[in-house]
């Protein structure tokens, strides 16, 4: 019998570490949570949460018109019916009083936060006004006007509307600032982005990725259920991903590369790798065995670098490949070093030696549901100019290009033409890439900035318009299709109206449209000499309708009756109901879903598994355009990526606790509840040296920045390095719960890039630390 | 009539706390890091950094024990404290008049004072609220990523929790106290 000794008052006394509780301050504040639901009958509305990236589904209690519990939704073969504490903390999203309620009007300066409400109609009017002067001044150069968006859902529409639309070809999203380099990677090395099959592995090895925290499905629950699976967690802190390690091997920050080409090196020196795969598969394999070979990346040379032992790094070799379904799991955010291109396409083919692609336990293609795409007439602008954020880049996405880039060519004068407008919906901009004073001077540039948000926002705070869109709770979405392996669809509901005079995006859009397609129009009339032949070739009217230039014209009918013409139309009307009822649907789903124990189901049988799909394919070791560019076409080690540090420096590491992962969260009363604030990790034998204690305020400075945060020495993080969490110390005070709370690492975090896809590196920054007070 | 009981699979724990927001947002629970129904304890790495010792089980939960005997109940100057038909520990709110005798009984740390209602509280197993609706599992099970708990009647030979309870080894906090706890944390 194990005996456990346990007391409350102890608990609560004892160590800070990740429990950090809110006090009287939040106590006081909205009695809403302190609720209990009631015993009678009510409707369960399925929706999709929108508290983070990942997307999980649930199942909202609605009593009298208010959402009172969210539980997790049973169908749902990617969330696996769970709820994160952040999914059921959405309640306090929705209801929280700080939420940006009705149109504002900027009356003071930029960032002083002084608004006037105003109506829908006369903020329609102000951004019309506006740009018809922007869009004049610059000849209907549409990409004067620049957009970006850091929500998952809805991107696409709203990149019709400003893109395909209003025509700029200004879009920017959060992938320069997250995963670009990881997608890129896969693509480039497989020919595809694919999907881990983390139940399906028995061995695991995780580098730059922290999947208990960080929560992502369904790889995180798949991981915590997998019996018979081993994990290894490579990380330079102890993360709760590290404690719940079968092995976890600190390594120095952003030498994660150097472990990855010695485990190549000893896979080919002794022969590990899967031959007959290798030989169907690889391009260039000679060209790889020859450089690794030559380079000498030995597992003694690998710890010079990383600080992992050689004799661990050749047994971890050893395991991973006679592992029966080995997977080293890609990650997804984010960049950490500049090496991070080459470092998470060296884990890709350390996954292809060992044939874990396009089969269970590895890196699968799978098959998602294709749903249609709702096709738009899009304008021609002839004066509009193309995107110059790519250019110096590599690759980057054509998509979302690359935020440091744009900025830094806005900047200094080198972008082509002016940016003077910017739309920005649910991007935290003020806080969600390094170094924050170049973010806020980019804005100071602008002649207009639109924010849509659900709350005030650092960057709603720099807003000349800020337009309240409603809450994941509130609206309706377009369907969306989810996953590879056990591929489903599913569907947004609204499950209660929208507060106050929020409305949704297409809502939002569909005012907008209709307040700007004349004056655009004429715009264009005035500037666009192919738009003046067509009006004299078949009238200004028959031009203008089949030009396009109608810019509500995905709005023409609302987004229930989209979702139901789209849905039935394709995949039936029973699909439909199925998505209205459980939020989910796909293929046989009725035979399929069935519970195994425990509340915990299974989606698909073991046969219906798409972990092998019929495709022709290429592992790709030598990437041309690479070393057209004078990058490495092969994974390569140089100088530059070894772990140096200045005396007196730490290496600032940046990451996430499992209550907040957006920026947004921190400002949620009820995860504030659960932790109060961010802590800088500083190693617990250089704090004493240092006479730093718990809680005491220490001053952080780097070459950009200085912040004051509590401190938290610990044996968790490496003498050299020190960590705070992403998310906390916003300077809006229309945030009670989140403003002045905690260090934004923003601040301090150098703007560096990496040239393959123009991605933020977020782990490259020196800092120095001292006490500020007790 | 069931006799309800909880088993917990404590070592899949990843202290996401998903369970405490739940049983807050169901059960109306007041903010505040000493008003809580339930709670995880966190057992933090020990060593130096290079040479951490972690413990993979070490997150550990923490709930009323619903014991067969309990101190809480006899502790109660009032006769505030009484068993459902359930086998769930309940209070008679009206009768509370925060002696706290109750509180300092409870060798779990279960209780803490409901400064809104002038009660003292803890977990009921959501009898209030989930359970009286006809639903059959608790707010902290439904959400648990690692499904940790598993909730039912332990008279029911059928049930889930009396399988794992037959089919695996278990242990129960403090067991010298003789308080024969109905949650049971599987070994």
């Amino acid at each position: 019998m194990k005996k456990i000794e346990i007391s409350r008052r102890k608990f609560l006394q004892g160590s800070v570490a990740l429990c950090v509780y809110a006090t009287s301050s939040s106590a006081t504040v909205i009695p809403k949570t302190t609720t209990k639901t009631s015993t009678k009958e009510t409707t369960n509305i399925p929706y999709l949460c929108n508290m983070c990236r990942n997307k999980c589904a649930g199942f909202a209690r609605v009593e009298d018109g208010i959402v009172t519990k969210l539980n997790p939704n049973q169908y749902f073969p990617k969330s696996r019916n769970m709820l994160c504490p952040k999914g059921n903390a959405g309640i306090d999203a929705l209801y929280d009083r700080d939420r940006l309620k009705y149109p504002l009007i900027r009356i003071g300066k930029r960032g002083d936060g002084k608004y006037k409400r105003v109506t829908w109609d006369e903020a329609y009017e102000y951004i019309k006004d506006k740009l018809v002067k922007i869009f004049d001044e610059q000849k209907d150069n549409r990409s004067t006007l620049a957009y970006c968006n850091g929500e998952g859902f809805n991107k696409d529409e709203y990149i019709k509307f400003f893109g395909g639309k209003i025509g700029s070809a200004n879009f920017l999203d959060e992938g320069s600032i997250c995963l670009n380099t990881k997608l890129g990677a896969t693509l480039l090395t497989i020919g595809d982005i694919g999907e881990p099959d983390v139940a399906g592995s028995d061995f695991i090895i995780m580098a730059g990725a922290n999947r208990y925290e960080s929560l992502i499905t369904p790889d995180s629950i798949d991981m915590i259920k997998a019996d018979k699976q081993k994990l290894v967690v490579i990380d330079p802190r102890c993360t709760v991903t590290a404690i719940k390690a079968d092995e976890w091997l600190p390594i120095n920050p952003g030498t994660d590369l150097a472990l990855c080409l010695a485990m190549i090196y000893i896979a080919l020196k002794d022969e590990l790798y899967n031959k007959e795969y290798v030989k169907k598969y690889f391009d260039d394999f000679e060209k790889l065995k020859k450089h690794i070979l030559n380079s000498n990346y030995t597992a003694a040379w690998a710890e010079s670098k990383t600080t992992i032992s050689a004799t661990k790094i050749e047994k971890l070799t050893k395991d991973f490949f006679s592992a029966k379904k080995p997977l080293f799991y890609l990650g997804r955010r984010s960049v950490w070093a500049k090496n991070d291109f080459q470092f998470r396409r060296a884990m890709v083919l350390i996954n292809a030696l060992a044939g874990s692609i396009n089969t269970k336990g590895g890196i699968i293609f799978g098959q998602p549901i294709k749903l249609p795409d709702e096709e738009i007439n899009q304008p021609y602008y002839s004066n509009a100019q193309g995107r110059f954020d790519l250019e110096g880049i590599v690759y980057g996405s054509a998509k979302g290009g690359s935020w440091l880039n744009f900025r830094e060519k806005l900047l200094n004068g080198t972008a082509p033409y002016p940016v003077k407008a910017m739309f920005i919906r649910k991007h935290n901009l003020m806080q969600n890439m390094p170094n924050i004073q170049k973010t806020k001077k980019m804005l100071e540039i602008m002649d207009l900035i639109v924010v849509l948000d659900t709350i005030p926002s650092d960057t709603a705070m720099m807003a000349d318009v800020i337009l309240p869109e409603s809450t994941y709770l509130e609206r309706e979405d377009m369907v969306v299709s989810f996953n590879r392996l056990e591929p489903s669809l599913a569907l947004r509901n609204q499950t209660v109206k929208p507060l106050y005079e929020s409305r949704s995006m297409q809502d939002i859009l569909k005012g907008l449209g209709n307040k700007l397609t004349m004056p655009l129009f004429e715009i264009s009339m005035k500037y666009d000499e192919e738009l003046q032949e067509s009006i004299k070739e078949m009238g200004k009217i028959d031009a203008f309708e089949d030009g396009g230039y109608n810019l509500s014209e995905l709005y023409k009918h609302d987004i229930s009756t989209r979702n139901k013409t789209l849905i039935t139309k394709t995949f039936g009307k029973e699909a439909y109901k199925t998505l209205k009822e459980k939020g989910v649907w796909y293929p046989n789903m009725n035979n399929y879903h069935k519970e195994i124990f425990n509340n915990s189901y299974e989606y698909y049988p073991e046969d219906k598994k798409l972990y092998t799909i019929n495709r022709k394919y290429r592992v790709k070791c030598y990437i041309d355009k690479l070393d057209k560019h004078g990058y490495d076409a092969m994974p390569t080690w140089k100088d530059s990526y070894d772990f140096t540090l200045p005396d007196k420096r730490f290496r600032l590491i940046t990451g996430r606790y499992v209550m907040f992962t957006q920026s947004a969260t921190t400002n949620n009363i009820m995860l504030r509840d659960i932790m109060k604030t961010n802590h800088i990790w500083i190693n617990n034998a250089v704090a004493k040296k240092l006479d730093i204690a718990e809680g005491d305020i220490v001053e952080i400075k780097s070459n950009i920045g200085r912040v004051e945060i509590l401190a938290y020495p610990t044996n968790k993080i490496a003498p050299n390095v020190v960590f705070f969490s992403h998310g906390f110390g916003s300077s809006s005070d229309e945030l009670e719960q989140a403003f002045g709370n905690g260090a934004n690492d923003n601040q301090l975090i150098e703007d560096k890039m990496e040239n393959i896809y123009g991605c933020a590196v977020m782990n490259e920054t020196d800092v120095q630390i001292k006490k500020a007070r007790t | 009539m069931a006799r309800y009981g909880m088993a917990f699979d404590y070592k899949l724990c990843i202290n996401c706390h998903a369970c405490e927001v739940a049983c807050k947002e169901e059960n109306g629970i007041l903010l505040g890091a000493d008003k809580h129904r339930l709670w995880i304890e966190a057992s933090e790495p020990v060593g130096d950094f290079y040479n951490l010792a972690r413990d993979k089980g070490g997150f550990l939960q923490h709930q009323c024990q619903q014991c067969e005997n309990a101190p809480c109940l006899k502790a109660c100057p009032n006769n505030a404290i009484y068993r459902d038909e359930n086998g769930i520990i309940q209070l008679y709110e009206s009768k509370c008049d925060l002696s706290l005798n109750c509180i300092d009984a409870c060798p779990y740390d279960a209780r803490y004072v409901d400064e809104k209602k002038h009660i003292t509280d803890k977990c009921i197993f959501c009898s209030d609220t989930r359970l009286s609706r006809g639903e059959t599992t608790t707010a902290c099970q439904i959400t648990c990523p690692a499904k940790v708990r598993i909730f039912g009647d332990l008279d029911d030979k059928n049930s889930e929790i009396s399988k794992v309870l037959r089919k695996r080894e278990y242990f129960s906090l403090k067991p010298e106290k003789n308080t024969k706890p109905k949650l049971f944390y599987l070994a």
